[in-house]
């Protein structure tokens, strides 16, 4: 039982994380049909910059704040610089140029910030809650991760239901031109749809990082498990993402945890397969047009 | 009100629309008509903006739009409804007319959608409902009531009547002529269904291999037989 329970609560906050970066990944791919690779060092390379200044000496959520701040100036530009050029040519560019800068940023970073493995701070404790004489597998930390990313995912969903930005975030996202005739500045919306989205991709750096160690390639393996994340909750729907990635993360822990921990990769492919089988866009996909 | 000048835009090679020239007067329908590939679409792209010509101009009440991106147009009074109608399927009924009104020409008023639903009482029936489940009738009504959402002094109409049942098109032109009476709406309006079009239309403006070849009265264009057998197909 008490293995059971710590093995969901694993699960549950590893999800969780695994869900940021999946809403990461919706976002881009719901506004611009791009899947955005260079999504983990994007999300790296601002949490170096929060380590930059808790080595500083400032405290952990100025770090936060300014970790955050410089993902929405980063998924700003690059989508200005780097995307725009290519936009309504076909989308094998945008795709290649999001893996040169995949490893263009991880360049940068390893130049800037060293190889070396740091350790990043994690807020509230990464000890577990006592109950009596039963240590429970979650952790302040872990409270804060979960707390965290569904307060990101209600106010984007809050955004984009009731807020007229939201509205004509949507409208250029579904269809640009109708979009363009009714006035929206689409293109100001896909800049913004960006610099949303690497918020949230730096939100999940910050979580990954909390209480472990930090090196150039720490969000690497994080994007295969997101993208699983994205793909099994249906790549055009953020409350999917969460799903998606709560669902990751708890098949995960208990492969880990019942299995065996070599497995877990193997795991989230065989999803990953399931899904592509059984159904192809995601479990809250609806049924699949987009343009009818 | 609309004046066309010289027009001519090109895809690539191809000449699509060649030195048109023509006036929409103000508060009249003039019908834009022709066989497939006269270039009609890309005339009402060029003036809203989609488009850009290689040369001439199209001046709005003396402003001129091929300056001008697409976007701008509803604050200058523009309303283009496209080809194939352009209802946002994933969007509810409610948020394709909010999202028309957001583009207002007229921002002292707030956006008013009760007059969209009073002159189309089936949309009030479906407000939430996802536009993806409306009939073409229906969506056709939405997006003119989408455009009349932001206020607009002269309309833009590309091929409304296609796919609709000749009763709905009856229905959907008569009210196209009493919005121009009621609001003083200019209309320029592409059809392939000529007969309908010039029904209610003032002026017709017949294109042909992008070149302009008649522009007249709808009813001295109507009359002419020699001319509606030669290029509108009755």
């Amino acid at each position: 039982m008490q293995q059971f329970l710590t093995t969901a609560l694993t699960g549950l906050t590893l999800g969780m994380v695994y869900a940021a970066f999946a809403l990461a990944l919706v976002l881009i791919w719901r506004s611009t049909r791009i899947v955005n690779f260079a999504q983990a060092p994007m999300a790296m390379i601002t949490t170096y910059v929060a380590l930059a200044l808790i080595d500083a000496g400032f405290s952990y959520w100025i770090g936060f704040a300014a970790a955050l701040l410089s993902g929405l100036v980063l998924g700003a530009v690059i989508e200005r610089v780097v995307i725009r050029p290519v936009e309504g040519k076909a989308h094998i560019n945008a795709v290649i140029l999001t893996l040169g800068l995949f490893i263009v940023i991880h360049a940068l970073a390893a130049v800037i910030f060293g190889s070396r493995y740091r350790s990043f701070p994690a807020p509230f404790g990464l000890q577990g809650f006592q109950a009596g004489d039963v240590t429970i597998a979650l952790t302040g930390f872990g409270i804060f991760t979960i707390v965290s990313v569904l307060v990101v995912m209600l106010l984007l969903v809050a955004l984009f239901r009731y807020t007229d930005l939201g509205l004509m975030m949507r409208a250029s996202a579904f269809n640009q031109e109708v979009a363009r005739l009714l006035g929206v500045k689409v293109s100001r919306m896909l800049t913004l749809g960006w610099a949303l989205a690497a918020l949230v991709g730096s939100l999940s750096g910050l979580l990954i990082a909390g209480g472990s160690l930090v090196h150039p390639s720490y969000m690497d393996s994080v994007v295969v498990y997101g993208f699983v994340a994205a793909v099994l909750g249906g790549l055009d729907s953020p409350a999917g993402a969460v799903v998606g990635g709560f669902l990751l993360g708890v098949s995960l822990s208990f492969v880990s945890g019942y299995v065996g921990s070599e497995l877990v990769a193997l795991a989230s492919l065989v999803i990953l397969m399931l899904v592509l089988l059984l159904r192809p866009g995601g479990l809250f996909s609806h049924a699949a047009e987009r343009r009818v | 009100m609309l004046e066309i000048r010289e027009l001519s835009t090109s895809y690539g090679p191809v000449k699509a629309l060649d030195g048109v020239s023509f006036s929409a007067p103000r508060g009249k329908i003039t019908a834009v008509l022709g066989a497939n590939g006269a270039g009609k679409t890309t005339l009402l792209r060029t003036v809203s903006g989609l488009i850009r010509p290689v040369k001439g101009s199209a001046l709005l009440d003396g402003h001129d739009l091929s300056r001008t991106p697409a976007e701008r147009m509803p604050s200058l009074g523009l309303a283009h409804v496209p080809e194939g109608r352009g209802v946002i399927t994933e969007l509810t009924v409610e948020e394709n007319l909010r999202l028309g009104g957001l583009g207002r020409a007229d921002r002292s008023r707030p956006s008013d959608n009760e007059r969209v639903y009073s002159l189309f009482p089936v949309l009030s029936d479906r407000r939430n409902a996802t536009a993806h489940v409306l009939s073409g009738g229906e969506r056709q009504m939405l997006v003119i009531g989408r455009a009349l959402m932001a206020t607009p002094k002269m309309l833009l109409l590309d091929e409304p009547s296609l796919g609709l049942a000749p009763r709905i098109v009856a229905q959907i032109f008569d009210l196209l002529k009493t919005l121009v009476e009621s609001d003083g709406l200019t209309v320029l309006l592409v059809e392939q269904n000529a007969r309908s079009a010039l029904s209610i239309a003032d002026y017709g403006v017949v294109l042909n291999l992008g070149k302009l070849i008649v522009h007249e009265e709808a009813a001295v264009l109507a009359a002419d037989d020699k001319l509606r057998h030669a290029y509108l197909g009755f």
